[in-house]
C-alpha cells in the first residue's frame, strides 16, 4: 500500500486515531463511531493487517483490533498524528 | 478565613478504605492464606473456593480485601500473575453475565457488552487468563444477590469450569461473601455441595472489639488528642447496638468529626456523636416524650442537661439523681425517691431514649451508668423545657 492510500481516505486515518486513542476495540465499535457500516469498516482492518499494521485476536465469535505496536508504519504514523495534534493545539492557544 | 480541621485524613474513615491491620480478625486473615497459599507455591496445580459468612459490618468486605491486597503482593514479588478481583453482586444486579464482562473488561477494556453468552464468556475469561498465565481470585461479595437471579446453574458453572478443562492450569478461585448460610439451601445439591467446603464466619463484634476497631481508626483519621475516650466509647455502644456493625461505627465517628468541624471544635465530644447519630437515625419521635409522666420528663430533662453541660458520654444514676433534684426545684414539685427514679430509668430505657448499663468498675460495688446515644441533648432539653412549661401553666 502506497503511503497516499493511508493519507488520501479520511475514514483510514479515523480508524487509525480511533485505535490510537482506544487502544483495542471489535469491527462493529469502530463502524459504531465512524458512523459507517460494518463491511466497509472491515474492509478498512483486512487492508491495514494485511499491510501488518494492525492485528486482532479471536474471543469466541468476537474480534479485537489493535495496532500493531511493532510495526515502523504504525509508529510512524503515530508520531504524525501526535506532532499534527500538538502543533493545532499550540495555533488554538 | 482559614479552614481548620480535626482530620488529619478523613478518607482513613471512607466505606473503600481497607485498614493495612483488622482488629481482632487476624485468625480469619491467617485462615484464607491458609486455603490459598497453594498459590504461592503451584497456582497452576489447583483451584479454592471458600465462603465467608456473618452479619452485616463484621468485617467480611474488609476481610477478604485485606487478603487480596496481601496475597497479590506476595504472589507478585515470586512472579505469580495473580489478580484479586472483588465485585458486589448487587452493582451487577446478581447476572452472572454482567460480572463475567465486568471481569473480562478489566484485560480488555473496550469488550463488547453484546453478541455472546455468559457461558462463552466464562470461555473467553478463560481464554484470556490462559494467554495472560493470570490466576484470579474473585470475590464476590453480597453473593446472595447472584443465588436469587440465576439459581444453581450459575454457581455450577463457575465453580465446575476446571472440569470441562482437564490437564489446563487452574484459573479461577473464588471467595463467596454472604451473610447467612441460608440462601446456598436454594441451590440444588449438586451446586451446593461445590461450594460448602471451607466457610468463615465472621462473629459480630463485642463492644470492646468495636472499640480497639474504633481507635484504630481515629489513630489514622484524626489529629492526635483530639477524639477522647468517652467520645469512641458512645460511638462503640451505638455500633454495637447496631449489631456490632463496624462500619456503622466507623460511618458515625465520620460524620461526628464533620459536626465538629462545622462548629469549629477542638474535638469530638460525645454531643457531636449524638448528632450525627440522630442524623442517621429516625429523629426523635417527639410524641414518646409528650406521652412520658410529669417526674419522668423532669427526670429526662436533668439527665439532658448533664449531657449539655459535660463533655461525658455516661452519667451515673446518683449524677443524674442530683440534677433531678435541681430541676424539681426550679419547677416546684417535691422530688420523687430513688427507687421511683430506677423505674423511670427502665421506662425510659424500654422507649430506647435512654440506655442503662451496669459497670463494674468500682470497688464499692456496682453502679449504674446511663448514656443517651441517640438524640443530642440539647434538642432533648429544649422539647423537653417546652412540654414542662406549658404543664406548669396548666397547673397554675
Amino acid at each position: 500500500m502506497n503511503i497516499e492510500d493511508v493519507f488520501s481516505s479520511r475514514l483510514r486515518m479515523k480508524i487509525l486515531k480511533i485505535l490510537m486513542q482506544v487502544g483495542e476495540l471489535n469491527v462493529s465499535e469502530i463502524a459504531r463511531r465512524l458512523g459507517v457500516n460494518y463491511k466497509t469498516t472491515n474492509k478498512h482492518l483486512e487492508v491495514f493487517e494485511d499491510e501488518g499494521m494492525v492485528k486482532h485476536k479471536v474471543f469466541g465469535r468476537i474480534r479485537l483490533y489493535r495496532l500493531n505496536e511493532s510495526s515502523p508504519k504504525v509508529k510512524a504514523v503515530e508520531n504524525l498524528i501526535e506532532v499534527w495534534e500538538h502543533a493545532n493545539k499550540q495555533i488554538d492557544n | 478565613m482559614s479552614y481548620r480541621s480535626i482530620f488529619k485524613d478523613e478518607t482513613k474513615l471512607d466505606i473503600n478504605y481497607v485498614p493495612y491491620r483488622l482488629p481482632h480478625r487476624d485468625r480469619e486473615l491467617r485462615l484464607l492464606m491458609e486455603f490459598f497459599s497453594f498459590l504461592l507455591r503451584a497456582p497452576e496445580k489447583m483451584t479454592q473456593r471458600v465462603m465467608i459468612t456473618g452479619d452485616v459490618g463484621t468485617g467480611k468486605t474488609a476481610l477478604s480485601q485485606r487478603f487480596g491486597a496481601n496475597i497479590t503482593s506476595e504472589a507478585n514479588k515470586r512472579g505469580t500473575n495473580l489478580r484479586y478481583i472483588h465485585i458486589n453482586c448487587r452493582e451487577y444486579r446478581g447476572s452472572l453475565f454482567l460480572i463475567l464482562h465486568h471481569i473480562v473488561s478489566i484485560f480488555h477494556p473496550n469488550f463488547p457488552r453484546r453478541g455472546y453468552s455468559a457461558e462463552e464468556l466464562l470461555g473467553i475469561l478463560l481464554q484470556v487468563l490462559d494467554e495472560q498465565r493470570a490466576h484470579i481470585i474473585l470475590t464476590l461479595d453480597e453473593f446472595e444477590s447472584l443465588v436469587n437471579r440465576e439459581g444453581s446453574e450459575a454457581v455450577y458453572k463457575l465453580t465446575r469450569l476446571q472440569e470441562i478443562r482437564l490437564n489446563k492450569p487452574q484459573r479461577i478461585s473464588l471467595i463467596c461473601i454472604l451473610r447467612s448460610l441460608k440462601v446456598i439451601e436454594q441451590l440444588d445439591a449438586s451446586a451446593r455441595s461445590t461450594l460448602q467446603s471451607n466457610i468463615i464466619h465472621l462473629d459480630t463484634y463485642y463492644r470492646q472489639q468495636l472499640m480497639d476497631i474504633l481507635n484504630n481508626r481515629v489513630s489514622l483519621a484524626f489529629k492526635p488528642l483530639t477524639v477522647p475516650e468517652d467520645t469512641v466509647s458512645l460511638t462503640a455502644e451505638l455500633a454495637f447496638s447496631e449489631g456490632g456493625n463496624a462500619r456503622f461505627g466507623i460511618e458515625l465517628l465520620w460524620r461526628a468529626g464533620k459536626y465538629a468541624d462545622a462548629e469549629d471544635l477542638d474535638t469530638v465530644t460525645p454531643e457531636c456523636v449524638r448528632k450525627a447519630a440522630s442524623s442517621i437515625y429516625a429523629v426523635m419521635r417527639k410524641s414518646d416524650v409528650a406521652l412520658l409522666r410529669l417526674h419522668e420528663k423532669l427526670f429526662l430533662l436533668a439527665i439532658a442537661r448533664f449531657f449539655k453541660e459535660s463533655e461525658k458520654a455516661y452519667a451515673s444514676l446518683t449524677e443524674a439523681e442530683q440534677d433531678y433534684a435541681v430541676v424539681c426545684e426550679e419547677f416546684d414539685v417535691q422530688p420523687h425517691s430513688h427507687t421511683q427514679l430506677w423505674k423511670y430509668l427502665h421506662t425510659l430505657s424500654a422507649i430506647g431514649i435512654l440506655k442503662t448499663e451496669v459497670s463494674a468498675t468500682g470497688s464499692r460495688g456496682r453502679s449504674t451508668l446511663i448514656s443517651l446515644p441517640r438524640i443530642p441533648a440539647y434538642e432533648l432539653e429544649k422539647e423537653l423545657s417546652i412540654l414542662l412549661r406549658k404543664e406548669k401553666l396548666g397547673r397554675l
